[in-house]
């Protein structure tokens, strides 16, 4: 089932830019995109382009920092790479991620065994 | 911090907008670029790829302003957009643009011009610590009965504010009492003296104070000390405070001033203490002689026996919690018991309190109420004058409006836009204005009296700018509504469906005369006002004053009673300086009196022997002691009888001189020579001997008194001193200021002169007040009638250019050029008669509040209300008359062919 594009959160669209530069190392646009795609197993059909004004957030917030360089193509692109800052909130995310899902499991676990 | 990190970035980018935009740009093109090549790797041609990039990305353009949103601050560079906008249009259209900044700066300047005085004068806290609880006590006379002031046939109504008088050292002793409610009241009186000693004598102005004076105040000496408890009882040795003005002029600010004297009417004082160079005293912030010398105020036990007398000023602080209100109720009870104790003096007599700061610009504050009115009004005027070019741009440029309406341009970005085009202009307006407010600023303190209090701090300090800042602000806004609220109504089919001409909607015309009947009428009243004020000052300038002001100089000689103990040796004294000045050029009398005309006098009431008058049997005359020169120096032409002549001396019968209203007031017109007056049943009689012409003694607008002239060389039998000196001259009379001094001098090296002024000077000053405020009405009407007439044009001509295919039809049908005028002075003669209709209507509501100006002219004086209406309705017609003569070069087939 394709997850609509609507439905990706702004909070976890956050989360999988940081996890990506975290797991990839600097990263560009269009990678950041095709590695959130591919790691939903194409479930996830980002509009593309709602993820530059995140990425502007998180470079404003100093979570990340770009710097042009030039692609495996050979062409010119931004790189995005995780801060020492942005590390720690990919963890603190991640923490608290973890724990609403958790929360969520169980609610929806319960509720299952109690009809 | 997040936050805060943020917002320092976004302020980073705000300040480089151009690089973010096209960071931007190029990276989602690379993302794009990316996106095809992966596409044309799975098989797509390129230009498939290009389109199914753009698809797979999503809307660019929605990114990019997304991106926009996030980066800088975008609502503010759509501000900033729209500033530099309207700026460039302002600039393309100059000449509308530069008269509504003028028209609009002239308000904002007038408007800011006054402010500053009002700020200054009646807003600024007084120069003291914790001056909100500073206040003054004074009394006043409630509810006393009805004066038998029969010879003018009017009695006191009982409702009457109470009659202001100083207030009783005797009662102050009582008031004192309340310590709960203040920290501390004190006794200030204003006294003169004789300074002698190294340097010339001068005559210097002081106070004398209760030693707690200046702790009442909050402010504490530069060098010494204030005076302490025991200073200000009977008998204590004399000591005083000095100015730091006289610190400067007399001791060269000699640091070891203290424990020196100096010496006032022959009384060695030591200085204990000097004051701060920046101390005003509170009772001289209309005074503008400075006071040098403070002593202390010691009472003498009779007159603290005595309630009646009413002799000094008293300031007092607050305690802290304690209300006005609350003060004052305490203070009413002591003075009801005081009336209880001592009915005969003190049964009518109460105490009042008033913040100290409202006591000292009471006086000014009504004149203030109709300034701020007035400027208000020619604010309104410019603001009418622009709100209408901006009507007529708004028409113009209605096809541009509906053209961007119809793209899809919300009404509310449309009405934004002209907003900040009004704000615009008000912002140049306001820039130009605060330019025009330093100028008028300038030119009120340089005209205005001095009588006027703090006028030094007048300035347009960051109140005065914010205070311009804010009325552009509100006049932006005011003029710019309407133009926008019409444009917002726009219909964007209406606009584009037919020419200009057919959608000129009777709605802006309707509004426009709306403006032009508020702008007419409010210029009917400042000219109305105007007119009263101008009327006021012809009838003053016409008083008769029953003497010569002109080429009369006269000086104040005080002869301390220390060393001219008698009237004698007063009379000697004054008849040497007469001898002296007599013989020098250019003098053609010299004469001495107590007092001269306009300045000050001796009112006392007398009986007549033989004459049963109303009341207690006396009537009040106007009194002076003077020399048989006295009537030549003055003008003062003799009607019956003979003048005073040097015969009338000490042993001769006591003689005296009437004007003609003693004969009309105390002997219904019959004739006083021969008759007997005295002061008291235990004074002598006094005879009259002559009769002048009437005299206006305290100048032109004062009521008219009986006036009684005595011996000066029979003074021994009156309560009055020999002080004043006058010569009549035929050269310049202040040319003659050093002769009198000299001569004063070499009779007497230790007398100082003091008031040397001529008469004319006097008057001038006198006048300075009524003529000030005349000139600044006068000023702002005329501003007023130039505004209406900007506008009236504009309104007209813009008529004409509109209506140009009705008159080019109305032509063609045959009409000439002077009906076509006539129809449209019609038309706007209609508006004119509606405006001045309503401005006399208003003028008439409002002129209760100017009648405390005028000077003998009814508030509602027919002749200048027909008068100043009847002018505006003329210039009105005229401007229409000159405005349309457009109309009638209007050439029909040019007309009729339309755009």
């Amino acid at each position: 089932m394709a997850i609509d594009k609507t439905d990706v959160l702004q909070g976890t669209l956050v989360l999988m830019i940081l996890k990506t530069l975290d797991t990839l190392g600097p990263q560009h646009g269009y990678g950041i995109a095709r590695r959130i795609e591919q790691m939903s197993g194409d479930q996830l059909q980002l509009n593309q382009g709602t993820l530059y004004p995140a990425l502007v957030r998180l470079e404003q917030a100093g979570w990340v920092r770009a710097r042009w360089g030039v692609s495996e193509n050979n062409r010119r692109a931004k790189f995005y790479t995780l801060t020492p800052r942005g590390a720690r909130q990919l963890s603190a995310e991640a923490r608290r991620w973890e724990t609403v899902a958790g929360i969520v499991e169980r609610f929806l676990g319960a509720a299952e065994r109690q009809p | 911090m997040n936050r805060l990190r943020i917002l320092f970035a976004r302020i980073l980018e705000a300040l480089r907008p151009r690089r973010v935009e096209d960071d931007l740009a190029d990276e989602v093109q690379s993302h794009l670029d990316h996106l095809t090549d992966e596409l044309v790797r799975r098989g797509m041609s390129r230009d498939d790829a290009r389109a199914a990039a753009r698809r797979q990305f999503g809307g660019v353009d929605q990114t990019f302003e997304a991106v926009r949103d996030r980066r800088g601050f975008p609502r503010l560079d759509a501000t900033v957009r729209d500033v530099r906008y309207a700026a460039r249009l302002l600039m393309k259209s100059r000449a509308f643009t530069i008269t509504a900044v003028l028209t609009l700066a002239l308000g904002i300047g007038v408007n800011t011009a006054i402010f500053s005085f009002v700020n200054a004068v009646i807003l600024q806290p007084l120069p003291y610590p914790g001056a909100d609880r500073l206040i003054s006590l004074w009394e006043g006379r409630v509810g006393a009965p009805p004066a038998q002031d029969t010879s003018r046939g009017t009695s006191i109504a009982h409702d009457m504010p109470p009659a202001r008088s100083a207030v009783a050292p005797a009662n102050l002793v009582d008031y004192r009492t309340l310590s709960s409610y203040f920290t501390g009241l004190a006794g200030v009186a204003t006294v003169g003296h004789n300074l002698t000693g190294a340097g010339t004598p001068e005559r210097l102005l002081g106070e004398e104070v209760t030693s707690n004076y200046f702790s009442v105040l909050g402010v504490a000496p530069a060098l010494g000390r204030t005076f302490d408890a025991s200073e200000d009882q009977p008998g204590a040795a004399p000591v005083a405070i000095i100015s730091a003005g006289l610190w400067q002029a007399r001791f060269g600010m000699d640091d070891r001033i203290l424990g020196r004297t100096i010496t006032l009417d022959n009384t060695p004082y030591e200085i204990v203490g000097v004051m701060p160079a920046g101390f005003t005293s509170a009772m001289q912030f209309t005074n503008s002689d400075p006071v040098a010398f403070w002593t202390p105020a010691a009472y003498p036990p009779d007159l603290l026996a005595n309630h009646g007398d009413h002799e000094i000023n008293v300031v007092g602080r607050l305690a802290s919690g304690v209300s006005l209100a609350s003060a004052q109720s305490a203070l009413t009870i002591v003075s009801e018991d005081l009336a209880k104790r001592f009915p005969r003096s003190n049964s009518t007599c109460r105490a009042f309190l008033t913040p100290l700061r409202d006591d000292i610009v009471s006086k000014v504050r009504s004149s203030f109420v109709i300034l701020i009115t007035t400027v208000s009004a020619i604010l309104l005027i410019a603001c009418v004058n622009v709100a209408n070019l901006l009507l007529v741009r708004a028409v113009a440029r209605r096809r541009e409006m509906a053209v961007r309406v119809a793209l899809g341009a919300g009404r509310s970005r449309v009405m934004t836009e002209l907003i900040t085009e009004s704000l615009v202009l008000a912002a140049f307006a306001c820039a130009v204005g605060v330019g025009f407010a330093e100028i008028t600023r300038r030119l009120l303190v340089a005209a205005a009296p001095a009588t006027i209090p703090r006028l030094a701090g007048v300035s347009l300090d960051w109140r005065v700018l914010a205070f311009a800042a804010l009325v552009s602000l509100v006049t932006g806004l005011g003029f710019g509504l309407l133009p926008a609220w019409q444009a917002g109504r726009a219909r964007p089919v209406d606009a584009l469906r037919s020419s200009e001409r057919v959608v000129a909607g009777t709605w802006v015309m309707r509004w426009r005369n709306a403006l032009m009947v508020v702008e007419i009428a409010l210029s009917t009243i400042l000219l109305t006002g105007a007119g009263l004020m101008l009327k006021s000052l012809v009838l003053l300038n016409g008083v008769d004053l029953g003497f010569r002001p002109d080429q009369v100089l006269t000086a104040n000689v005080n002869l301390p009673e220390t060393r001219y103990r008698t009237a004698d040796d007063r009379l000697q004294f004054f008849d040497a300086i007469a001898a002296r000045l007599s013989s020098q050029p250019g003098v053609e009398s010299v004469a001495f009196a107590n007092r001269f005309p306009l300045r000050g006098g001796w009112e006392t009431g007398v009986s007549v022997d033989g004459v049963v008058l109303p009341g207690d049997g006396s009537i009040d005359v106007a009194c002076q002691a003077v020399s048989p020169q006295y009537f030549q120096t003055l003008g003062i032409p003799l009607v019956r009888g003979r003048l005073l002549t040097p015969a009338d001396v000490k042993a001769t019968e006591p003689v005296a001189v009437v004007s003609d209203e003693f004969s009309r007031k105390v002997l219904a017109g019959g004739d006083p020579i021969g008759r007997r007056i005295r002061r008291a049943p235990t004074a002598p009689w006094i005879t009259i001997v002559g009769v002048v012409h009437d005299v206006r003694r305290d100048g032109r607008e004062s009521v008219m008194m009986p006036q009684v002239f005595l011996a000066a060389a029979q003074t021994q039998l009156y309560p009055v001193r020999i002080a004043d000196l006058a010569v009549r001259t035929s050269a310049e009379p202040k040319a003659l200021a050093g002769a009198i001094r000299a001569a004063v001098l070499d009779v007497d090296p230790n007398q100082p002169i003091t008031a040397v002024r001529t008469l004319d000077e006097i008057l001038t000053a006198r006048a300075a007040e009524r003529r000030f405020e005349t000139l600044l009405f006068f000023l702002f009407a005329v501003l007023a009638l130039v505004l209406a007439v900007v506008g009236i044009f504009g309104v007209v001509s813009y008529a004409v250019s509109q209506r140009t295919p009705e008159i080019g039809i109305r032509m063609a049908l045959g009409a000439d050029g002077t009906r076509i005028l006539r129809w449209l002075i019609g038309r706007t003669a209609v508006v004119v008669v509606i405006g001045a209709a309503a401005g006399v209507a208003a003028s008439l509501l409002l002129s209760k509040f100017v009648a405390a100006l005028l000077f003998q002219v009814q508030p509602r004086d027919e002749t200048v209300y027909a008068l100043s209406a009847g002018l505006l309705a003329m210039v009105a017609l005229l401007t229409t008359a000159i405005a349309a003569r457009a109309a009638t070069k209007v050439d029909p087939t040019t007309a009729l062919r339309g755009d």
